[in-house]
């Protein structure tokens, strides 16, 4: 993916992943036992830290900069808060100490003390609010989107990701990469703001996926999302986004109901053929591809509005899509059910793309830039969806991949 | 040159046609409005319309130069579109109301504010600001079909698109009549047993049976009454807003509004509306490919600005002869509801009724008729009674 890369060791908090992705079944089983005297001890921690940041809010708008003493303490619970998560969400299998000192597996780094904006000190209760919507996305444990109007469903990205993350850990003993990576790049977001919360910097958090975890796997997926956006918004259309988006969505929704059927048809000639037929391979990538550029103006990842076709190579935020290839039988007559976990990761994402594009549309309307984060946020969560979209209409059988990743540069066709 | 000619004698003579298709009604002797409503009253509704004219007025004229200015600039937000000509044609169409609707935002608001303070209606601002924001979505929507129809002709057909665009635009706007019963929200059953016999007498009479009544919920928004008749064939439908239905009007006051209501179905007035917007559509399309030519003609989406501002332009400009026939048909329908319940006196109460709850002057002076009065004013309503009684001895 080209997705604009900040280095992140410029990052006052930077989280550190030496994790093996082994678990051990029974304590994977009962992890949240385990993990229970760690949370309650963290609560008693976290009485201790309001109070102390409340002296180190003073402190830091009185001189400038928060003192030493208050920092290290306030590091020190940051540090035992990402310990504690990521032992709790399986991002790492070995129990913490009650201590926060440095060593975990999921680990964070928080610079020393430093001079801050005594502004933004002044006012980081309001300039949190946008950290507390994100941190929601990802950290909360249900739906709360109307719910009981039937409205827009889908718990948090890390409680997803730990929720699967815990059957495959109890029957395999280990934790896949893209699910431990899913929660290591929230709790990495979860660091940073919280560091800024307890003014331990002034840095606002960053949720680029692409920088919050250190490398990233690079990954030839059949499915892969890659984006030539530049950041620049125009106010007017970012204003009026959701409805000039109407008629794409108007037309996404009469295609989706040919797809729908299109896909029914690809099921039974994939499952007796073993791969899915041309023409219906080709009329889905289109449909999933027309989606990503209507998703993508809808979420703010792009800028431009869209064409109605689906046409290849036509919008800044586009997806690469495999050939068709050979399917494994026994995967495609069980497709609906094997999607079903990858539902609930797609889901998941849909919440945070919510938050994003909220977020995004007050950015971009103020500044005429979506930020970088965001920006690189949303792409992931488009991305994620067109793969479990691929994978429901059987254009690939590759599961999607739930983590940040990266993507080789294409190869030109040959002339 | 002969075809044209030719062309525009057909229009003449269906314009003709359509015209005479509404029974014209007798003129009711001259009286004086203080013989119905207190001076207080007129005053106040005389002030109270004041406002919400010259506030209309100066809306005008703001759609009028944003749309002007939009139509020499409107082209350099193309860059904002990755969707080719007619995406990109639509995205302008769009971006063209959107402008209008934040120009004209403070007018609406004014109005808001207005209505508010002679307690007409009960919005908030901000919730009339967000519901008009997403109405916005449905005028969106329309404007891009429509472009996409009228662009796609003219990529197809060059410089005579109008020709197919118009009856293509006239079919739309008949589906839409059609359906239109279906899309009116917060809608229920009429429920009362003494009015919707009432209703189904008139309807029968009327040769009118199979009308469905319906009562369209508003009292969150305003107190005005009000009702109207829409659909044709199997889907006619009367809609009586449930401010009609308090303590104010009296059943024989209702029961004019029905038969006034009953009777635009019975004359097919949904119908003739959209044959009148179906010879509206001819030569305005036929302009705006003239008058889009610079650019490239409307197949090219830097003519759509220009596009949208002949268009309006043209419907500011016809809106006086649009109220004109508006106000022909009502009296037709104000007529026929006095022939059918034989109530004239009732029909006056529901006229003096309708002017007192909705504050809106009985006796508007005639250029703000000629530009808004799409009804003859409640005084020549209240006259129409008279002569009828004068012609029913």
């Amino acid at each position: 993916m080209e997705l604009g890369i900040t280095a992140a060791n410029e990052r006052p908090v930077r989280l550190t992943v030496s994790d093996d992705l082994r678990r051990g079944h029974g304590s994977v089983f009962f992890r949240f036992w385990f993990a229970l005297p760690f949370l309650l001890w963290l609560s008693l921690w976290g009485v201790a830290a309001f109070f102390v940041a409340i002296v180190n809010w003073f402190a830091t708008l009185i001189q400038g900069s928060s003192p030493p003493a208050l920092h290290g303490f306030l590091a020190r619970f940051v540090r035992l808060g990402v310990h504690v998560h990521a032992y709790l969400f399986l991002a790492a299998e070995q129990l913490p100490r009650f201590d926060g000192r440095p060593g975990y597996p999921i680990d964070v780094e928080i610079d020393p003390p430093a001079r801050q904006n005594r502004w933004t000190v002044g006012f980081r209760i309001v300039l949190v609010v946008p950290v507390l919507i994100l941190l929601g996305a990802f950290f909360s444990s249900g739906s709360n989107f109307n719910s009981t109007e039937g409205g827009f469903q889908g718990g948090g990205l890390v409680f997803a990701a730990a929720f699967l993350g815990w059957f495959v850990g109890v029957v395999r003993g280990w934790m896949p990469r893209g699910l431990r990576d899913l929660v290591a790049y929230g709790i990495s977001y979860a660091a940073q703001g919280w560091a800024y919360m307890l003014l331990l910097t002034d840095r606002y958090p960053s949720s680029d996926p692409l920088t919050a975890i250190g490398p990233l796997p690079v990954r030839d997926d059949p499915v892969v999302l890659e984006t030539t956006d530049d950041l620049a918004r125009n106010r007017l259309t970012v204003f009026f986004r959701l409805l000039l988006a109407i008629p794409h969505i108007v037309w996404l929704a009469l295609w989706g109901v040919v797809a729908f059927f299109a896909a029914i048809g690809n099921w039974f000639a994939t499952l007796f053929g073993g791969a899915a037929p041309q023409g219906l391979h080709r009329f889905l990538a289109r449909y999933m591809r027309y989606q990503a550029h209507v998703g993508a103006y809808v979420y703010l990842v792009g800028n431009p509005f869209p064409g109605f076709t689906g046409e290849q190579g036509s919008y800044p935020v586009e997806l690469r899509i495999a050939e068709r290839a050979p399917q494994n039988r026994w995967k495609v007559g069980f497709r609906i059910v094997l999607a079903l976990p990858a539902l609930m990761i797609a889901s998941a994402y849909g919440t945070l793309l919510f938050a994003i594009a909220l977020l995004g549309w007050f950015a971009s309307l103020f500044t005429g830039r979506m930020p970088l984060g965001l920006r690189n946020a949303g792409a992931l969560g488009l991305r994620y969806s067109a793969q479990f979209y691929g994978y429901v209409f059987l254009v690939t059988d590759a599961y999607p991949y739930s983590g940040p990743a990266l993507a080789p540069p294409a190869v030109p066709a040959a002339a | 040159m002969l075809a044209l000619a030719a062309g525009a004698v057909l229009w003449l003579v269906a314009a003709y046609a359509l015209w005479h298709s509404t029974a014209a009604v007798p003129a009711g002797p001259s009286l004086s409005p203080h013989r119905f409503f207190s001076d207080s009253f007129l005053r106040s509704s005389s002030s109270y319309e004041r406002f919400l004219t010259i506030d209309g007025l100066l809306g005008m004229v703001v759609l009028v130069v944003v749309l002007a200015v939009y139509a020499r600039r409107g082209h350099r937000l193309m860059g904002e579109s990755a969707a080719g000509r007619v995406g990109t044609g639509m995205m302008l169409g769009m971006l063209g109301f959107a402008v209008v609707w934040l120009a004209e935002l403070p007018f609406g608001l004014a109005a808001v504010w207005w209505e508010r303070g002679h307690d007409v209606s009960h919005q908030g601002y901000l919730e009339w600001a967000l519901g008009s924001f997403l109405s916005l979505g449905g005028t969106f929507l329309f404007v891009a079909a429509a472009l996409a129809i009228a662009m796609g002709l003219a990529g197809w057909l060059g410089r005579w698109w109008w020709l197919a665009a118009a009856p293509a635009f006239a079919g739309l706007a008949l589906l839409f009549t059609l359906l239109s019963p279906y899309l009116i929200p917060d809608t229920s059953p009429l429920r009362g047993p003494a009015l919707r016999a009432d209703a189904r007498a008139l309807a029968r009479r009327e040769g009118v049976a199979g009308a469905r009544f319906v009562v369209e919920r508003v009292d969150r928004f305003t107190t005005a009454p009000n009702a109207e008749a829409t659909g044709f064939g199997p889907t006619k439908t009367v809609v009586l807003w449930n401010t009609l239905l308090g303590d104010d009007f009296r059943r024989a006051e209702i029961r004019t509004v029905l038969a006034h209501e009953i009777a635009h179905l019975a004359h097919r007035d949904p119908l003739n509306e959209v044959g009148w917007i179906a010879l509206f559509l001819l030569p305005a399309t036929g302009l705006i490919e003239l008058l889009t030519r610079r650019r490239g003609g409307l197949a090219r989406p830097e003519a759509v600005p220009v596009a949208l501002l002949v268009l309006i332009a043209l419907q500011l400009l016809a809106t006086p002869a649009f109220n004109l026939v508006s106000r022909r048909v009502e009296a037709s329908a104000d007529w026929s509801a006095v022939e059918a319940t034989h109530e004239p006196a009732a029909a006056r109460a529901a006229f003096r009724r309708l002017s007192t709850t909705s504050k809106g002057s009985p006796d508007p002076p005639a250029w703000s008729q000629l530009l808004y009065g799409t009804h003859p004013t409640i005084m020549q309503r209240i006259e129409m009674t008279y002569a009828w009684e004068r012609a029913h001895p």
